[in-house]
């Protein structure tokens, strides 16, 4: 609920769908400064107002508890906050000994729909052309 | 008659906090909330042909902002939306304006409900509109047996989106049925027939106000407005009620009421 | 618990009974003390009243592999709790024109009002609801046979 005399907000902005590649036209609900639902986009050329369960519950991860909104590396058995440059750098270490160690196909890479096309681009090259392997796939697929 | 933009700042200026109408956003038709004469979406709002579950969004709003009156542009299907949620104590008509806007004789005849126009009428002429019968008849010329294998055949292309019933104005439990595991079985696709469906069309009875979202919302083309819409003429035909026709008048299922109530019932 | 309703041929029809504490309830009891014989297939639900009897609870019975759903509460102006039977008589008049719609047989469900003095008319209609719905045959609602599980 609102404070008295707080200025009222609610507005609805046209966004897609985060889950798959179909690209649903959704619409987030903002009510005050708060992400508060979705509901499909009536007229758009693709979902032409339908939505699946994950494009009906696409503002929900926004403030899940279980989201991770930092870089973590784990420590024994906790993971421990951390900043890019050292998440970054034990990523690359982990994957280079496990190359070195077994062979460039002992190493796949998972791309996502909540990224743009251009970075799951760069994904796949970074998969074949650096680490040399061609074990790529999408999260819409598990 | 004035136009839809004049109405809104004329409902703002005379003691509405806020308008809840449709704008065209670059091609885009969506709900919005004008809370000032001079906001630039003034020069945006259209009566669009996209429709919203404006009612659904003003249980929130009125929720949010508790001290506030609301002005709403509504349809006939929005008109009774909101007459009912007033009964069911979701909505304060008492700080609600309704701008009412009859549906084109297109939209009217395209949609086909029971009033296609609200009580009182701001934007628009007055068409009368037939319900599409097509559905019903035809499933009542069935056989009981045919009649479930019809049934079976629509509910199997549900993907369980729970679209129909988010997207429905009258649905506002915090706890749905439709997500008790005793009833719905948690990650079965399709759902069990007849479990879901039918504890739709059922809580829909004496509350569906007839819009057609759910259907619209369906991704699987599932007839489910029929389906409700057959609930409501049972409930007229047994109990004389209909949803979103009057403002006194609560469904004779949410309260016990009196033997005579019954009488018509045993024949 | 239903797999047992009429003794271990899963052939025969299974029916669960909502019945009322107060009337029905009775009225089965003075069935059973008088000796008045009535077919097995029943399974009895007490209820502290009909009117309490959701809709979703027909319905799930019908879902769990019942063949038949009897209502039976206070007639009319004698409910324990003044009321409760009105609501019922509501409910029922509406959900058995939906299920009608959906394909059910009307002849699956029943609403019957039966006194803590009608152990007679009690295992009438025990009798006869079960003479129905063994004229229908197994309820086209009945999950798919889990193997092993269910008849």
């Amino acid at each position: 609920m609102a404070e008295n005399g707080s200025e009222m907000n609610y507005r609805l902005v046209p966004s897609t769908c985060v889950y798959c590649g179909t690209g649903c036209g959704v619409l987030l609900e903002v009510t005050g400064d708060r992400l508060s639902g979705t509901l499909p986009q009536k007229d758009h050329p693709v979902s032409k107002g339908a939505l699946c369960i994950k494009g009906w519950s696409v503002h929900e991860f926004v403030y899940s508890e279980r989201r991770l909104t930092k870089p973590m590396v784990r420590s024994g058995e906790v993971l421990v906050e951390t900043d890019w440059e050292a998440a970054l750098a034990a990523v690359a270490d982990g994957l280079s000994a496990a190359r070195d160690k077994h062979g460039p196909d002992s190493v796949g890479f998972f791309a996502s729909a909540r990224c743009t096309n251009e970075e799951n681009y760069l994904l796949q090259k970074l998969a074949r052309a650096v680490v040399g392997t061609n074990n790529v796939d999408h999260c819409a697929r598990l | 008659m004035s136009d839809l933009k004049s109405i809104v700042r004329e409902k703002l200026r005379d003691g509405a906090d806020a308008f809840l109408c449709l704008k065209n956003e670059e091609g885009t038709v969506l709900p919005a909330l004008i809370t000032d004469a001079d906001s630039p979406d003034l020069e945006l709002v259209e009566v669009g042909d996209s429709r919203y579950p404006l009612g659904k969004i003003l249980i929130d709003l009125l929720r949010e902002y508790p001290d506030k009156r609301f002005a709403v542009l509504v349809r006939g299907c929005d008109e009774r939306a909101l007459v009912e949620l007033s009964k069911l104590e979701q909505v304060d008509l008492e700080r609600l304006v309704l701008v009412g806007v009859a549906c084109s004789a297109e939209e009217a005849a395209a949609c086909g409900c029971l009033r296609p126009y609200p009580s009182d009428i701001a934007l628009g002429e007055k068409v009368e509109a037939a319900p599409g019968r097509e559905v019903i008849d035809e499933v009542e010329s069935l056989s009981d047996a045919e009649r479930m294998a019809w049934w079976r055949e629509q509910f199997s292309r549900c993907i369980k989106c729970y679209g129909c019933r988010n997207i429905c104005p009258m649905c506002f439990c915090k706890d749905c049925a439709l997500e008790e595991p005793h009833l719905v079985e948690p990650g079965v696709i399709p759902p069990d027939f007849p479990s879901f469906h039918i504890i739709r069309a059922l809580d829909m009875t004496g509350r569906c106000i007839d819009c057609g979202l759910c259907e619209e919302a369906c991704p699987a083309g599932i007839p489910l407005r029929s389906l409700y819409r057959k609930m409501q003429d049972i409930m007229e035909d047994k109990l004389e009620y209909r949803a979103g026709e009057s403002a006194e008048e609560r469904s004779p299922l949410s309260f016990l009421g009196s033997e005579q109530d019954i009488e018509k019932l045993e024949e | 618990m239903a797999e047992n309703i009429g003794g271990d041929n899963g052939d025969e029809v299974r029916i669960l009974a909502f019945l009322c504490n107060w009337c029905s309830y009775a009225g089965a009891d003075l069935a059973g003390v008088s000796r008045f014989q009535y077919p097995t297939n029943v399974l009895d639900v007490r209820v502290m009243c009909t009117g309490t009897i959701s809709p979703y609870f027909v319905i799930k019975a019908f879902q769990e592999g019942m063949d038949g759903v009897l209502i039976a509460g206070c007639h009319i102006g004698d409910c324990h709790y003044l009321k409760g039977n009105y609501m019922t008589a509501k409910r029922f008049g509406v959900l058995r024109e939906a299920l009608k719609f959906l394909g059910l047989e009307e002849g699956r469900l029943r609403l019957e009002w039966v006194s803590a003095a009608e152990g007679e008319k009690y295992a009438e209609v025990i009798r006869s609801f079960t003479e129905e719905v063994k004229a229908l045959g197994p309820s086209p609602l009945r999950k798919r046979a889990k193997a092993g599980v269910e008849a």
